[in-house]
């Protein structure tokens, strides 16, 4: 038993380069990843981008340009994703020839006052490997339930396969590792999994599901007797027991710790060689770098940015430059050459630089008494956190760079 | 669907507790209240002993709260999010919850027989061939709509404040409805008022193997109308989870 699964991690080793996804992946995509890839990423895509942005939102690489400029200022987002993300949704079923694993139009969920999920278009090819990111509440839970029929959408659809998602899940279609929700207590995880099993019509033999989530050396044990990263385990297992073509995961490792996160994405990994859909909601950046061939992030309830893990890390590429800026508006340090976007936090400028050099030349010339400079590469994290903000400085330089680009 | 209900009926039986307060109980209860009221017979009954008619009472009792005893499970079950779990299943809403009442029901049956046993052996108790399969089985059935409100509470009350409604439940079935104490005392206003009480009529039917008397049919209408509404709150309670969710 310890073997076999030593070398099917090896195996998996070579194939993690997300062998599955990429064939299929074209297909969806095709609306942002063609803007991104080809253009090529970064600096002449972000000039490129911005000036398309505001003005013409159908353009087909809308989701790129509304992530450059969203990227320099999370705000953009607010009103135009709706406006954003429409060419996906038409576009990409069209010419997919086939049913897409997920797609999701127009979807809109509110509870009470609270407006959870404020219109998300998304399809995901067979085969992707999705991580969706956001801070919380972002509405991710929430659209993982709706995907799962868990919770009814105030507006808009989905379907799993061309299914309603509780028909898909009750074929086994669709399953989750959802956030809570836990083993009963008084059950071995084995016990759990037979019971499971019988449910389904045509369940994966127990052998294989205990192979494939890794976990035959807890199965004879009591849910109490599970650790955290134990318990998500099993329940991993009790996920695969349908043998789902897609699988969802709701920040499945926020139990774990690192030896649990790293077993957990080791059987994660040969699940998603064998061409399975994976949508995962996660807080560990470095896990959606790794793991994901698709980055959508949420915010308020809307997408702010969809593309490739590079493509996102592309959108804040460029160098982040902090300096302390005495007397100078972010209106006017975002006319500096080479800044692509600015705000003043904490009394501290932060400006992005498609080309830092021309903006720090600019800055010190401009500013005699500009001090404190700072400048970084920007990542996967930034990205996040830019696209992702949500407080004022970012939303005044919003409308700055809509004005610009206007 | 079968392979749900095995390991319900696994669990239920690995609880040592449950065993206790479903079986020990009512028998101790029955035989501490058998020695209060000593030989005694209850007075215009021509001739029916406490013994006997608290054991009646008791073997309803014993039907009761082991039929009650899905509630903690369910509302457990809700709180740790497995229903959320089986909702990620083929499982239909409906199997859960027919499950959860025929497990109910399942561990509902040896506990009147339990009371049966004893008031035959240790009290001395004589009921025809019928009186004793009506204070079984009849108390059995009768006990459905018991092991509907189990349910019902589970679903609708929270872990935490559940025992607290099951010991109001034990107070007001137990004591006013006839279940621990003889009602023969009581004035005939509140044996009225207790009428609407579905233990009431599970303690009638039982009570019913003594007095020899065609009550059962209106227990029954009553018994029977308890189970619809307490169904209709079921339902209307998962659906009510279904959208929210």
């Amino acid at each position: 038993m310890t073997t076999t699964p030593k070398t099917r991690t090896e195996r998996d080793e070579g194939g993690t380069t997300v062998t599955a996804p990429s064939p299929t992946q074209p297909q969806t995509e095709t609306p942002s990843t063609d803007a991104a890839s080809k253009t090529g990423r970064g600096k002449k895509r972000a000039g490129a981008k911005r000036r398309t942005g505001a003005k013409t939102p159908a353009a087909v690489q809308a989701p790129a340009d509304e992530q450059k400029p969203a990227a320099v200022q999370a705000p953009t987002g607010e009103q135009k994703p709706d406006a954003v993300q429409e060419p996906k949704p038409v576009k990409g079923p069209r010419h997919a020839a086939p049913e897409p694993a997920l797609r999701i139009t127009g979807l809109r969920k509110d509870y009470g006052d609270v407006k959870a999920v404020r219109g998300v278009d998304l399809t995901i090819a067979p085969g992707e490997v999705v991580a969706l990111l956001g801070p919380n509440g972002a509405g991710k839970s929430t659209t993982v339930d709706m995907i799962l029929g868990l919770a009814k959408p105030t507006a808009g659809s989905i379907t799993v396969f061309g299914k309603v998602p509780y028909v898909a899940v009750r074929e086994g279609l669709a399953s989750a590792v959802l956030q809570e929700g836990s083993l009963i207590d008084d059950l071995s995880v084995r016990e759990t999994l037979g019971m499971i099993s019988s449910l389904y019509k045509d369940p994966l033999p127990m052998d294989e599901v205990l192979r494939r989530a890794n976990i035959e050396d807890i199965v004879d044990r009591r849910g109490t007797k599970l650790s955290g990263g134990q318990r998500q385990r099993a329940r991993f297992a009790c996920a695969l027991v349908g043998n789902p073509q897609l699988l969802i995961l709701d920040e499945p490792t926020s139990a774990m710790d690192v030896g649990s996160r790293r077993k957990f994405w080791e059987s994660m990994r040969k699940f998603t060689d064998t061409g399975r859909t994976v949508v995962f909601a996660t807080h560990y950046l470095d896990e959606a770098e790794e793991f994901a061939d698709r980055v959508v992030l949420m915010r308020s309830g809307q997408i702010a940015a969809d593309g490739t893990v590079a493509e996102i890390r592309a959108l804040t590429a460029g160098r982040l430059l902090r300096a302390a800026v005495p007397g100078a508006t972010a209106d006017e340090l975002k006319k500096l050459p080479g800044v692509t976007a600015a705000s003043i936090r904490l009394g501290q400028a932060e400006l992005h630089c498609d080309d830092s050099d021309a903006a720090v030349r600019a800055l010190v010339t401009r500013y005699a008494d500009a001090h404190d400079i700072e400048i970084s590469a920007t990542g996967l994290e930034e990205a996040f956190l830019t696209l992702t903000s949500d407080d004022d400085a970012s939303q005044d330089d919003t409308r700055n760079t809509e004005d610009e680009a206007a | 669907m079968t392979g749900y209900l095995a390991i319900e009926i696994k669990r239920m039986l690995r609880g040592p507790r449950f065993i206790v307060f479903a079986f020990v109980v009512p028998v101790v209860m029955y035989l501490l209240e058998c020695m209060l009221y000593k030989k005694q017979t209850i007075p215009h009954s021509h001739g029916i002993t406490y013994s006997a008619w608290l054991m009646c009472s008791l073997a309803a009792y014993s039907a009761f709260t082991s039929s009650m005893h899905t509630t903690a499970r369910v509302s457990h079950e809700r709180q740790i999010g497995w229903h959320r779990q089986l909702r990620l299943t083929p499982l239909l809403p409906r199997t859960y919850l027919l499950t959860k009442v025929f497990v109910a029901m399942v561990v509902a049956l040896p506990g009147p027989a339990f009371v049966a046993l004893f008031g035959w052996l240790v009290q001395d108790v004589h009921l025809s061939a019928s009186g004793w399969l009506q204070i079984t089985l009849g108390i059995w059935i009768a006990a459905l709509p018991c092991a509907v409100l189990g349910l019902v509470i589970g679903l609708y009350v929270a872990p935490e404040q559940q025992q607290m409604y099951l010991q109001g439940l034990i107070i007001l079935f137990g004591f006013l409805g006839g279940l621990l104490l003889p009602t023969t005392g009581f004035p005939d206003w509140l044996v009225n008022i207790i009428k609407v009480m579905p233990s009431y009529w599970l303690a009638d039917i039982g009570h019913g193997a003594l007095l020899h008397d065609t009550r059962a049919l209106v227990g029954a209408a009553v018994l029977a109308a308890w189970t619809l509404v307490l169904s209709g709150a079921v339902v209307l309670s998962y659906r009510r989870e279904a959208a929210r969710a």
